[in-house]
């Protein structure tokens, strides 16, 4: 497999639901454990097949709840496929919530480093890119303030200056270009299509027909956690409008 | 663009997740946790005036207490009661605030287990990093009372750092087993603060079995075959000899000691690692 390659073969993620979520000792003892082994599952992927090429660009289209955001913690390996096999190979920056991982506590210059540790970088890789990062969000001196004091455009334009500078061969975006004003999502934009030209596999959930298009010629669409639609961007969204009207199926809960 | 990235770890390869070595991917991440410890200790003395000094100020308001409480008070027949004391509360605390600490690192950080692939051992790893810092600092003041009381200082001392990583590597992996646990069981929080509670009178913490005397009831013998089990009889034997008896541990309570340890590490991180991809459905 070569670096950017993503391969997804027969995946399911499979969420267990309960009646009362929150399990005591007490209940656990009482139902024997019952609750431990599966009782009612909610398969939020199935039979999901799919295979993404170094330096695509894939659009990941769906209603609320069709499984995009599974899909998208899949690849990411945030979940672990119940079933199947789901094979990604390189780097990942996951833009799924920007900032994700930052304590408020902690000025910006402390939440630079302290992401970079989580996306797996050491302090003197980060060193290299700090002044990049800073120089990217536009924060100039607030770095030192905690980022608590931040604006919520401030923090996203933290969020995304640090995912930007992690030299990622696949990119997950998740709707996180909806933030900051309009000039620092143009930047955004000019960024992500930066990358897409230096062959960087692109992961894109977006329910902006505009922006889907105009950044993916590819596209998938979802529909209650099976792949409806793998092919062009066009014919995939009039697919997924067409399933929006219809009176599909209701989530699947299996009782076993 | 790609030369960086063939010199940063390969974070987010990801083959089949049962053929990647656990341990491997922790040790890729052994920075994290550095830099967790570290955010641990910012957040926790930020704006206080005294910050770190916070960590031995709080040993040393205890021996004051303590002092007062059984040197003057209470007439302990033990001579620097106070010492003897704090060689077995110091250890102790480290322990037991690491666990109870640790327990909850993977609920308290779930936002996180949800939105970045990162091996989540980091979190109760790094509450046992940052209260390890907290205990060594801790020490600092207990030399100094030593001094003060004129306790012998002798070479024994030397085999503390010995003690600390034995007692570090325990607490590492009944912390992970805890913090596991509690994510499927939000009561182990509760019972474990009982449990603790009750394990500190049964640990020799307050006493050693010198102090305990010979007695003939059943239920002293029951006693003294349970502090002969419990390895946090080994633990703090480590510490309080070498600072209250100026000598070092017996080879074989360092041999139980550091098997009791290595046995808890091993179990606490394969369970952790076992049931950790199943922590974000409970979460």
């Amino acid at each position: 497999m070569t670096n950017g390659e993503i391969h997804i073969r027969d995946a399911g993620v499979s969420y267990r639901l309960y009646r009362e979520k929150v399990s005591t000792l007490k209940e656990a003892v009482v139902n024997r454990f019952r609750h431990l082994r599966s009782s009612e599952t909610f398969w939020a992927l199935r039979h999901v097949t799919l295979s993404i090429d170094p330096g695509e660009s894939i659009a990941l289209v769906g209603h609320n709840g069709s499984g995009k955001s599974t899909l998208l913690k899949t690849i990411a390996g945030v979940l672990m496929p119940s079933e199947g096999e789901v094979l990604v190979q390189g780097r990942i920056s996951p833009m799924i919530e920007l900032g994700a991982g930052f304590d408020p506590e902690l000025s910006g210059r402390d939440n630079i480093y302290l992401n970079g540790a989580l996306l797996g970088f050491s302090r003197k890789q980060m060193e290299g890119k700090f002044d990049r990062i800073v120089a990217f969000s536009e924060l100039g001196d607030f770095i030192d303030m905690p980022i608590k004091n931040y604006s919520s455009g401030m923090y996203a334009r933290l969020g995304f200056a640090i995912a930007q500078d992690v030299e990622p061969d696949i990119l997950i975006v998740d709707e996180v270009l909806a933030v900051g004003d309009e000039r620092f999502q143009e930047k955004c934009k000019a960024r992500i299509r930066d990358f897409r030209t230096a062959g960087v596999t692109f992961c894109f959930v977006s329910h902006n027909y505009e922006a889907a298009r105009e950044l993916c010629p590819r596209s998938a669409v979802l529909h209650h956690g099976r792949l409806a639609f793998d092919g062009p961007i066009d014919e995939g969204w009039e697919k997924y409008r067409e399933l929006e009207r219809g009176p599909g199926p209701g989530p699947q809960i299996e009782i076993g | 663009m790609t030369e960086l990235a063939d010199t940063a770890p390969a974070a987010g390869t990801l083959g089949h997740p049962s053929r990647r070595s656990a341990l491997g991917e922790l040790l890729q991440y052994r920075q994290l946790v550095a830099v967790l410890v570290v955010r641990e200790l910012k957040v926790r003395y930020k704006r206080s005036i005294f910050g770190l000094l916070w960590t031995m100020l709080n040993p040393l308001l205890l021996m004051v207490v303590y002092t007062v409480v059984f040197a003057t008070i209470m007439k302990s027949p033990q001579r620097n009661f106070a010492i003897f004391l704090l060689s077995g509360l110091l250890p102790w605390l480290f322990f037991s605030i690491a666990v109870l600490q640790g327990l909850h690192s993977i609920i308290g950080n779930q936002e996180l287990i949800r939105k970045v692939r990162l091996p989540q051992a980091v979190f109760p790893l790094s509450v046992v990093g940052s209260n390890l810092v907290n205990f060594s600092l801790s020490l600092a003041p207990l030399l100094l009372l030593m001094a003060v009381v004129r306790q012998p200082f002798t070479a024994a001392l030397l085999f503390l750092p010995v003690a600390m990583l034995i007692l570090t590597v325990f607490t590492s992996g009944v912390t992970l087993l805890f913090a596991t646990f509690t994510v499927f069981f939000r009561d182990v929080r509760h019972l474990a603060e009982v449990a603790l509670q009750m394990l500190m009178y049964l640990s020799p913490v307050f006493y050693d079995l010198q102090m305990l005397g010979q007695h003939d009831a059943w239920w002293f013998r029951a006693f003294r075959l349970f502090l002969k089990i419990n390895p946090l009889w080994y633990l703090l034997q480590l510490v309080r000899d070498p600072v209250y008896y100026g000598q070092l541990p017996p080879l074989p309570v360092v041999a139980v000691a550091s098997a009791a340890a290595l046995v808890a590490l091993f179990v606490g991180f394969t369970v952790f690692n076992r049931l950790a991809p199943r922590h974000i459905h409970y979460l």
